[in-house]
Protein backbone atom coordinates (compact mmCIF):
# COMPACT_ATOMS: atom_id res chain seq x y z
CA UNK A 1 0.00 0.00 0.00
CA UNK A 2 2.63 2.31 0.93
CA UNK A 3 5.02 2.30 -1.63
CA UNK A 4 7.87 4.78 0.06
CA UNK A 5 10.75 6.31 -2.66
CA UNK A 6 14.27 4.89 -0.74
CA UNK A 7 15.91 7.62 -2.43
CA UNK A 8 14.14 10.22 -0.53
CA UNK A 9 13.84 8.97 2.83
CA UNK A 10 17.45 7.45 2.50
CA UNK A 11 19.86 10.65 3.77
CA UNK A 12 17.35 10.38 6.71
CA UNK A 13 18.64 6.86 7.84
CA UNK A 14 22.12 7.63 6.29
CA UNK A 15 21.98 10.64 9.16
CA UNK A 16 20.23 8.46 12.17
CA UNK A 17 23.31 5.84 11.55
CA UNK A 18 26.04 7.96 11.49
CA UNK A 19 25.05 9.56 14.77
CA UNK A 20 24.49 6.07 16.25
CA UNK A 21 27.68 4.82 15.18
CA UNK A 22 29.86 7.68 16.34
CA UNK A 23 28.22 7.83 19.68
CA UNK A 24 28.97 4.32 20.49
CA UNK A 25 32.32 4.09 19.16
CA UNK A 26 33.23 7.54 21.29
CA UNK A 27 30.71 5.72 24.08
CA UNK A 28 33.74 2.79 24.34
CA UNK A 29 36.35 4.70 24.30
CA UNK A 30 35.71 7.36 26.55
CA UNK A 31 36.51 6.90 29.88
CA UNK A 32 33.84 7.65 32.22
CA UNK A 33 30.81 9.75 31.20
CA UNK A 34 28.22 11.48 33.31
CA UNK A 35 25.90 8.78 34.56
CA UNK A 36 26.17 4.95 33.96
CA UNK A 37 27.74 4.19 30.82
CA UNK A 38 25.13 1.87 30.04
CA UNK A 39 22.36 3.54 30.45
CA UNK A 40 23.67 5.83 27.94
CA UNK A 41 23.82 2.86 25.39
CA UNK A 42 20.47 2.36 25.48
CA UNK A 43 19.45 5.60 24.80
CA UNK A 44 21.70 6.05 22.12
CA UNK A 45 20.47 3.03 20.54
CA UNK A 46 16.62 3.60 21.40
CA UNK A 47 16.08 7.17 20.70
CA UNK A 48 16.35 7.97 16.87
CA UNK A 49 18.25 11.07 16.49
CA UNK A 50 17.94 12.34 19.54
CA UNK A 51 19.63 10.05 21.75
CA UNK A 52 23.12 10.27 20.05
CA UNK A 53 22.86 14.22 20.54
CA UNK A 54 21.80 14.15 23.67
CA UNK A 55 24.44 12.16 25.02
CA UNK A 56 27.03 14.31 23.28
CA UNK A 57 25.63 17.58 24.87
CA UNK A 58 24.65 15.82 28.63
CA UNK A 59 26.84 12.47 28.21
CA UNK A 60 30.41 12.98 27.86
CA UNK A 61 32.38 14.76 30.39
CA UNK A 62 34.42 17.62 29.45
CA UNK B 1 45.87 38.78 16.75
CA UNK B 2 48.77 36.27 17.46
CA UNK B 3 46.91 34.79 20.51
CA UNK B 4 43.49 35.25 18.84
CA UNK B 5 44.68 32.73 16.20
CA UNK B 6 46.34 30.19 18.96
CA UNK B 7 43.21 30.31 21.16
CA UNK B 8 40.47 30.03 17.97
CA UNK B 9 43.11 26.93 16.63
CA UNK B 10 42.28 25.76 20.46
CA UNK B 11 38.90 25.83 20.32
CA UNK B 12 38.28 24.71 16.94
CA UNK B 13 40.51 22.13 17.77
CA UNK B 14 38.29 21.12 21.09
CA UNK B 15 35.35 21.31 19.38
CA UNK B 16 36.53 18.94 16.63
CA UNK B 17 36.90 16.12 19.17
CA UNK B 18 33.85 16.73 20.83
CA UNK B 19 32.33 16.02 17.59
CA UNK B 20 30.52 18.89 17.10
CA UNK B 21 31.22 19.95 13.81
CA UNK B 22 30.03 16.33 13.02
CA UNK B 23 26.39 16.30 14.98
CA UNK B 24 25.76 19.87 15.03
CA UNK B 25 25.13 19.92 10.74
CA UNK B 26 23.93 16.51 10.80
CA UNK B 27 20.96 17.49 13.25
CA UNK B 28 20.75 20.75 11.58
CA UNK B 29 20.36 18.31 7.95
CA UNK B 30 17.58 16.09 9.51
CA UNK B 31 15.82 19.03 10.69
CA UNK B 32 15.49 20.51 7.52
CA UNK B 33 14.89 17.30 5.12
CA UNK B 34 12.35 15.85 7.84
CA UNK B 35 9.59 18.34 6.94
CA UNK B 36 10.21 18.24 3.29
CA UNK B 37 9.36 14.45 3.50
CA UNK B 38 6.86 14.36 5.87
CA UNK B 39 4.43 16.76 4.66
CA UNK B 40 4.88 14.77 1.39
CA UNK B 41 4.12 11.67 2.78
CA UNK B 42 1.46 12.82 5.52
CA UNK B 43 -1.51 11.02 3.59
CA UNK B 44 0.16 7.93 3.52
CA UNK B 45 1.61 8.34 7.32
CA UNK B 46 -2.21 9.22 7.93
CA UNK B 47 -3.42 5.98 6.73
CA UNK B 48 -1.01 3.74 8.18
CA UNK B 49 -1.29 5.22 12.06
CA UNK B 50 -4.14 7.57 12.04
CA UNK B 51 -6.65 4.89 12.65
CA UNK B 52 -9.32 6.92 10.64
CA UNK B 53 -12.85 5.60 10.06
CA UNK B 54 -13.55 4.04 6.91
CA UNK B 55 -14.81 6.30 4.47
CA UNK B 56 -12.54 9.30 6.01
CA UNK B 57 -11.66 11.95 3.58
CA UNK B 58 -9.26 14.85 4.19
CA UNK B 59 -7.50 17.29 2.26
CA UNK B 60 -4.77 18.38 2.57
CA UNK B 61 -3.44 21.52 1.06
CA UNK B 62 -0.97 21.99 -1.30
CA UNK B 63 1.92 23.12 -0.23
CA UNK B 64 3.98 25.96 -1.60
CA UNK B 65 7.98 25.98 -1.45
CA UNK B 66 7.99 28.91 1.43
CA UNK B 67 5.51 26.76 3.07
CA UNK B 68 7.93 24.24 3.71
CA UNK B 69 11.07 26.70 4.26
CA UNK B 70 8.44 28.06 6.93
CA UNK B 71 8.07 24.58 8.72
CA UNK B 72 11.63 24.01 8.34
CA UNK B 73 12.66 27.34 10.33
CA UNK B 74 9.97 26.41 12.72
CA UNK B 75 12.11 23.49 13.55
CA UNK B 76 15.70 25.48 13.72
CA UNK B 77 14.11 27.67 15.59
CA UNK B 78 12.78 25.12 18.27
CA UNK B 79 14.95 22.25 18.50
CA UNK B 80 18.09 23.26 16.95
CA UNK B 81 17.82 26.37 18.52
CA UNK B 82 18.05 25.45 21.83
CA UNK B 83 21.03 22.77 21.17
CA UNK B 84 23.02 25.23 19.93
CA UNK B 85 22.85 28.01 22.83
CA UNK B 86 22.97 25.80 25.25
CA UNK B 87 26.28 24.59 24.15
CA UNK B 88 27.36 28.05 23.36
CA UNK B 89 25.80 28.65 27.26
CA UNK B 90 28.27 26.49 28.69
CA UNK B 91 31.31 27.70 26.84
CA UNK B 92 33.16 30.32 28.74
CA UNK B 93 32.16 29.04 32.45
CA UNK B 94 32.42 25.55 32.17
CA UNK B 95 36.60 26.57 31.73
CA UNK B 96 36.05 28.23 34.75
CA UNK B 97 34.18 25.73 36.46
CA UNK B 98 36.94 22.71 35.60
CA UNK B 99 39.78 24.34 36.46
CA UNK B 100 41.02 24.08 32.54
CA UNK B 101 41.27 28.07 32.19
CA UNK B 102 43.68 28.88 34.98
CA UNK B 103 46.24 27.33 32.22
CA UNK B 104 44.93 30.32 30.74
CA UNK B 105 44.33 33.14 32.56
CA UNK B 106 47.44 32.53 34.14
CA UNK B 107 49.05 34.18 30.90
CA UNK B 108 49.40 37.89 29.46
CA UNK B 109 46.55 37.19 27.42
CA UNK B 110 43.91 40.10 25.89
CA UNK B 111 40.29 38.43 27.11
CA UNK B 112 38.83 40.35 24.21
CA UNK B 113 40.81 37.81 22.12
CA UNK B 114 39.89 34.54 24.38
CA UNK B 115 36.11 36.22 24.01
CA UNK B 116 36.35 36.23 20.04
CA UNK B 117 37.90 32.90 19.74
CA UNK B 118 35.00 31.38 21.43
CA UNK B 119 32.36 33.45 19.45
CA UNK B 120 34.31 32.80 15.89
CA UNK B 121 34.26 29.05 16.65
CA UNK B 122 30.43 28.83 17.83
CA UNK B 123 29.48 30.65 15.02
CA UNK B 124 31.42 29.14 12.60
CA UNK B 125 29.59 26.12 13.73
CA UNK B 126 25.84 27.29 13.98
CA UNK B 127 26.38 29.38 10.47
CA UNK B 128 28.08 26.08 8.81
CA UNK B 129 25.17 24.40 10.23
CA UNK B 130 21.94 26.51 9.30
CA UNK B 131 23.07 26.64 5.93
CA UNK B 132 23.37 22.67 5.67
CA UNK B 133 20.26 22.85 7.29
CA UNK B 134 18.51 25.45 4.90
CA UNK B 135 20.50 24.14 1.99
CA UNK B 136 19.16 20.40 2.76
CA UNK B 137 15.65 21.93 2.93
CA UNK B 138 15.34 23.42 -0.09
CA UNK B 139 17.13 20.36 -2.09
CA UNK B 140 14.21 18.25 -1.26
CA UNK B 141 11.59 20.98 -1.30
CA UNK B 142 12.90 21.82 -4.75
CA UNK B 143 12.58 18.20 -5.65
CA UNK B 144 9.06 17.43 -3.99
CA UNK B 145 7.31 20.81 -4.26
CA UNK B 146 9.03 23.33 -6.42
CA UNK B 147 11.77 25.96 -6.48
CA UNK B 148 12.01 29.39 -5.14
CA UNK B 149 13.88 32.62 -6.06
CA UNK B 150 17.29 32.06 -5.90
CA UNK B 151 18.58 35.33 -4.58
CA UNK B 152 15.34 36.05 -2.15
CA UNK B 153 16.89 32.29 -0.30
CA UNK B 154 20.16 33.33 -0.32
CA UNK B 155 18.80 36.47 1.55
CA UNK B 156 16.58 34.68 3.60
CA UNK B 157 19.34 31.92 4.72
CA UNK B 158 21.79 35.21 5.63
CA UNK B 159 19.07 37.43 6.74
CA UNK B 160 18.52 33.76 9.26
CA UNK B 161 22.23 33.52 9.86
CA UNK B 162 22.46 37.25 11.44
CA UNK B 163 19.72 36.26 13.97
CA UNK B 164 21.50 32.90 14.83
CA UNK B 165 24.48 35.14 15.72
CA UNK B 166 22.33 37.56 17.73
CA UNK B 167 21.29 34.33 19.47
CA UNK B 168 24.82 32.74 20.38
CA UNK B 169 25.97 35.89 21.48
CA UNK B 170 23.05 36.41 24.02
CA UNK B 171 24.13 32.46 25.56
CA UNK B 172 27.65 33.70 25.43
CA UNK B 173 27.40 36.73 27.54
CA UNK B 174 25.48 34.40 30.12
CA UNK B 175 28.21 31.67 29.97
CA UNK B 176 30.74 34.93 30.87
CA UNK B 177 28.61 36.33 33.66
CA UNK B 178 27.31 32.81 35.15
CA UNK B 179 28.31 29.78 36.08
CA UNK B 180 27.20 26.80 33.93
CA UNK B 181 23.31 25.99 35.70
CA UNK B 182 22.37 29.42 35.50
CA UNK B 183 23.83 30.81 32.34
CA UNK B 184 22.03 27.78 30.92
CA UNK B 185 18.87 28.58 32.74
CA UNK B 186 18.76 32.28 31.57
CA UNK B 187 19.47 31.28 27.77
CA UNK B 188 16.58 29.03 27.36
CA UNK B 189 14.63 31.35 28.88
CA UNK B 190 16.05 34.48 26.80
CA UNK B 191 15.98 32.82 23.76
CA UNK B 192 13.77 29.48 23.05
CA UNK B 193 10.94 30.69 25.41
CA UNK B 194 11.49 34.56 24.16
CA UNK B 195 10.57 32.83 20.80
CA UNK B 196 7.55 31.52 22.36
CA UNK B 197 6.25 34.44 23.11
CA UNK B 198 6.92 36.08 20.37
CA UNK B 199 4.71 33.61 18.54
CA UNK B 200 2.22 34.49 21.08
CA UNK B 201 1.69 38.13 21.67
CA UNK B 202 4.52 38.98 18.85
CA UNK B 203 1.44 41.03 16.99
CA UNK B 204 1.42 44.04 19.48
CA UNK B 205 5.21 45.36 18.28
CA UNK B 206 6.75 45.38 14.95
CA UNK B 207 10.47 45.57 15.48
CA UNK B 208 12.40 43.23 17.92
CA UNK B 209 15.26 40.69 17.23
CA UNK B 210 12.88 37.47 17.74
CA UNK B 211 11.21 38.81 14.58
CA UNK B 212 14.32 38.68 12.60
CA UNK B 213 13.77 34.94 12.32
CA UNK B 214 10.11 35.50 10.75
CA UNK B 215 10.97 38.08 8.73
CA UNK B 216 13.38 36.61 6.84
CA UNK B 217 11.02 34.07 5.82
CA UNK B 218 8.19 36.40 4.40
CA UNK B 219 11.05 37.66 2.31
CA UNK B 220 9.96 34.96 0.35
CA UNK B 221 6.34 35.69 0.01
CA UNK B 222 5.88 39.43 0.68
CA UNK B 223 7.56 42.10 -1.52
CA UNK B 224 7.93 44.60 0.96
CA UNK B 225 8.33 44.93 5.20
CA UNK B 226 8.74 47.98 5.86
CA UNK B 227 9.78 46.72 9.58
CA UNK B 228 12.63 44.07 8.04
CA UNK B 229 15.33 46.60 7.63
CA UNK B 230 15.07 48.65 11.62
CA UNK B 231 14.45 44.73 12.66
CA UNK B 232 18.10 43.98 10.76
CA UNK B 233 19.72 46.76 12.41
CA UNK B 234 18.13 46.63 15.48
CA UNK B 235 19.56 42.81 15.81
CA UNK B 236 23.17 43.78 14.59
CA UNK B 237 23.26 46.70 16.83
CA UNK B 238 22.55 44.21 20.33
CA UNK B 239 24.86 41.76 19.06
CA UNK B 240 27.41 43.98 18.67
CA UNK B 241 26.65 45.45 22.67
CA UNK B 242 26.33 42.14 24.40
CA UNK B 243 29.61 41.23 22.98
CA UNK B 244 31.55 43.92 24.82
CA UNK B 245 29.48 43.15 27.56
CA UNK B 246 30.78 39.71 27.64
CA UNK B 247 34.45 40.59 26.76
CA UNK B 248 33.79 42.78 29.79
CA UNK B 249 32.45 40.12 32.10
CA UNK B 250 34.94 37.44 31.20
CA UNK B 251 37.66 39.93 31.90
CA UNK B 252 35.79 40.85 35.15
CA UNK B 253 34.96 36.77 36.29
CA UNK B 254 38.08 35.71 35.57
CA UNK B 255 39.24 35.63 39.43
CA UNK B 256 36.39 33.17 40.06
CA UNK B 257 37.82 30.42 38.52
CA UNK B 258 38.84 27.35 40.60
CA UNK B 259 41.87 26.41 41.06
Amino acid sequence: MMDINWALVAPLLVIQVVLLIVALVDLIRIESTNGPKWVWALVIIFFNILGPIVYFIFGRKS
Amino acid sequence: MRTFAVLFQKELRESWRSFKFLWMPLLFIFLGISDPIMNYYMEDILNAVGNLPEGFTITLPDYAPADILLASTGQFQSIGLIVLVVIAAGMINRERQNGTALFIYVRPISFAALYFSKWAVINLLAVLSVILGYGASMYYTAILYGTVEPLLFIQMVASYCVWILFATTIALMFSAMFKTALSITFTVIVLPIGVLVQSLIGQFWNVSPWKLADYSVQLLTQSENEYYLKTLLLTIICTVIFILIGILFTRKNASSVKV
